[in-house]
């Protein structure tokens, strides 16, 4: 793992795990798979820490062990898997969008326990939306699982619950990440179409995605041929465009220079095919592109496109099809070719490589890029968490100062205190530092969002990566 | 009876260069030895070598090189007249720029081309520069190098750089401005066809300009003091896809259409960008120019990045 990576994985551990997971996680990470006495001497912790946090990393996913022919079992970090834990976030909203609140309760449980059975994890949703239910008490918005989860809980515990084991002991379920990522490259594409072409035509898409969600193999180029028939048939029941016209959107998908839906044959009515990795190869230049464009400016990024067209162009060739000034566009493929964007390939004349008498061409490399400015992004995520905690403690004091009084505040509406007392508790926090609190929590949750931000480039360029590595 | 023997007398020199010279304007493409021989098959080899050398460096006749043999054909009699003054060395000289047309030739090239010494050379081209015989054109690409040309001629594109170039001043505000009304004249094309609310293959095949019609909307907005060819608004439209501003498709059209170029027509089309600007680049991180100078604990810190104080200030 590159030194960026490894610093974002023991950021990411200490902020939810704690020191003691950080440093046995980040033992591993840095020296791969050992068995646990060579892990205690590393990182010089008691035994009995280690193994609790090789419990907590093994829990989660972020650990495996495998039993070694001589007797010791080996221990292995999955750096991967650490990295994902930025994603969490995007996977509850996801499951919120999708299945409502019971849904996004549940992923998130699974997310923070790592791995649950069903029972307790159906067990702990019931009790926290019954939680939020006392809260407002207004809508008893009833669901038959929460009742049964409800009933199963007060059974258990009237039953003095912890001696019996749970009726489905063994059968743990775990977030499926990669169908996660599966939907979110979905949506991607979706928005692309709809940006690109219009909402029906995107509906259109979506369809087809839904369609070959369980038929399709995860890494797969292009998903099964559907035909029109069924699209038609599968179609969201509030769309009523007629078959003709389904057939012209999807004669115009198919036609259309970006090349997301291919036409693999003509029975029933035309088969279409989603090209996966096609559209994840023009998300990811559409990603580098924007990316070169908001750095060097839209000029650059002319230049750009047109060498990712063109492949392989000579300096003269590109002023002249660029338009742009000889002088200005020598300066910006320099600025380029210094943040490794562009490389230059020599094709020499003679044999013996004489500058003068050399052909000097301007070419993208794209895995390469891609690769670089992913490591870019891990850099910019660990950079926005370390500022994160940075402000956190520059106000600790204000921070604690303001749990204190919301403690006080708390207790003594308890006791049923007056309007007044509560009024002088609350003026224990003068104006200034109110707004030193506001604009703390405003700081705060701006980096927490463009942690996300980032986190959906590094998605892109990643299944990018993924899918080119993939095709042999 | 007597035989009348004629005496073969030896033709008058003038007459030979001045039959050849009525043979050559017979023939103004020019004429063979063979076809001298033919008109006056009395005369001797060596007695014609002698009129056509006297004709050559008068300058009364062309000699060319054909693929039956040589050829020579009747100079036209201004240049023949210009020339009077000028002795065998300026005239080569005048060759090889003539020869050269309208790209011109470089001093250099000259020089192998005549075998002439570069001070011999030099005072040559003064001369011919200063009797307006010939010219010198800056060339675009070399802002240095001189080329040569006769006087009348227009410079070839590839030496002033066509519309573009000004003065050898590549007008970059010019092609800017034709490519925002070119991408405004799509877009708006673009909308009206998605207003018309029409099935969607007519909606797409009306957003589609071909390149002749924007060609003519561009002359008839008349912002362009040159005159423009359609090769040129085909170069602006290049430059808007290398923008991601608009797509290309090429259809075959029959040969009659207007704006087909072999059977073949361009359609250009406006259209919208594919994704937002992604996650990285709305952090400072990710425009920050000391990025590769910044770790924790050192000078450029993620802690007292001064740049992330200014974003967090919005």
């Amino acid at each position: 793992m590159t030194q960026a990576e490894l610093r974002l994985c023991s950021l990411l551990l200490r902020e939810n795990f704690g020191e003691i997971v950080e440093k046995v996680g980040n033992s591993l990470l840095r020296t791969g798979p050992r068995p646990l006495r060579l892990l205690v001497g590393d990182t010089g912790l008691l035994p009995d820490q280690v193994k609790k946090a090789l419990c907590v990393l093994l829990q989660h996913g972020l650990a495996r062990y495998e039993p070694q022919p001589r007797g010791a079992v080996e221990y292995e970090a999955r750096g991967e898997r650490v990295l994902r834990i930025l994603r969490y976030p995007r996977y509850i909203y996801t499951a919120k969008t999708l299945y409502g609140d019971p849904g996004e309760l549940l992923v998130e449980e699974l997310l923070l326990h790592g791995h649950l059975p069903m029972s307790s994890a159906v067990a702990r949703v019931a009790d926290r939306l019954t939680e939020t239910m006392e809260g407002k008490g207004k809508r008893r918005h009833s669901c038959d699982e929460e009742e049964e989860g409800e009933h199963k809980a007060k059974r258990q515990k009237q039953e003095g619950g912890s001696s019996e084991p749970p009726p489905d002991d063994g059968i743990y379920w775990q977030v499926n990440l990669e169908r996660f990522h599966q939907h979110f490259r979905d949506q991607a594409l979706v928005s692309a179409v709809a940006s690109r072409m219009d909402q029906t035509s995107s509906e259109v898409v979506r369809t087809m995605l839904r369609m070959s969600e369980v038929t399709t193999a995860s890494g797969a180029s292009h998903t099964q041929p559907l035909s029109s028939n069924e699209i038609f048939r599968s179609l969201p029941a509030g769309y009523n465009i007629s078959k003709a016209v389904l057939d012209q959107y999807l004669a115009l998908l198919a036609d259309d220079p970006l090349e997301f839906v291919g036409k693999s044959g003509d029975s029933g009515g035309g088969t279409y095919t989603v090209n996966l990795h096609k559209a994840l190869v023009s998300l990811a230049t559409a990603t580098l592109e924007s990316i070169v464009e908001e750095r060097f400016g839209s000029r650059c990024a002319r230049i750009f496109r047109l060498l990712l067209r063109k492949k392989h162009l000579e300096q003269k060739q590109v002023e002249d099809f660029a338009m742009i000034p000889a002088k200005e566009a020598k300066d910006m493929l320099y600025r380029m070719l210094s943040e490794n964007l562009v490389a230059l390939q020599e094709i020499p004349k003679t044999p013996d490589h004489a500058p003068s008498r050399t052909f000097y061409l301007y070419t993208v490399n794209v895995m390469a890029a891609a690769r670089m400015l992913l490591h870019r992004c891990y850099k910019s995520v660990a950079n926005l968490m370390e500022r994160r905690h940075h402000e956190m403690r520059e106000n600790k004091r204000l921070l604690e100062k303001s749990q204190r009084v919301e403690a006080i505040l708390a207790s003594m509406q308890a006791t049923g205190a007056e309007a007044a007392q509560l009024h002088e508790v609350e003026e224990m926090i003068t104006g200034p530092e109110r707004q030193q609190l506001e604009n703390l929590k405003r700081n705060v949750n701006k980096m927490d969002a463009s942690e996300n931000q980032v986190d959906e480039t590094i998605f892109m360029l990643e299944a990018f990566i993924e899918s080119t590595m993939k095709r042999p | 009876m007597a035989e009348v023997k004629v005496k073969p007398e030896a033709p008058d020199p003038m007459d030979i260069e001045s039959r050849i010279i009525e043979l050559c304007q017979q023939f103004p493409h020019g004429i063979t030895d063979q076809v001298i021989q033919n008109d006056m098959p009395h005369m001797e080899a060596q007695q014609r070598a002698v009129a056509i050398n006297r004709l050559l460096s008068m300058g009364q006749l062309d000699l060319l090189r054909s693929s039956a043999g040589l050829l020579y054909r009747i100079k036209d009699s201004q240049n023949a007249s210009k020339m009077k003054g000028s002795d065998n060395q300026e005239k080569l000289v005048y060759q090889i720029i003539e020869d050269a047309g309208n790209k011109g030739i470089w001093s250099r090239d000259i020089r192998y081309k005549s075998n002439l010494p570069l001070t011999e050379i030099n005072k040559i081209l003064k001369n011919l520069e200063s009797k307006k015989l010939i010219k010198a054109v800056k060339s675009v690409a070399a802002s240095k190098k001189k080329v040569y040309m006769l006087y009348n001629l227009q410079p070839d594109r590839s030496v002033t750089g066509g519309a573009w170039y000004s003065d050898q001043d590549f007008e970059s505000e010019f092609v800017e401005v034709l490519n925002q009304q070119c991408f405004k004249f799509l877009q708006s094309k673009a909308e009206a066809a998605r207003d018309s609310k029409q099935n969607p293959m007519i909606q797409r095949n009306s957003s589609f300009a071909s390149s002749h019609e924007v060609w003519k909307y561009i002359c008839e907005l008349g912002i362009s003091k040159v005159e423009l060819s359609m090769e040129d608004i085909e170069t602006i439209l290049n430059t808007l896809i290398y923008d991601g501003k608009v797509e290309m498709t090429i259809i075959a059209a029959k040969e009659g259409t207007v704006g087909s170029v072999d059977g073949q027509m361009r359609l250009y089309r406006a259209v919208s960008p594919l994704i937002q600007p992604t996650g990285l680049v709305r952090t400072p991180c990710g425009l920050c120019p000391v990025f590769d100078d910044c770790h924790e604990g050192g000078e450029i810190s993620p802690s007292n990045c001064i740049y992330m104080t200014e974003w967090l200030e919005f």
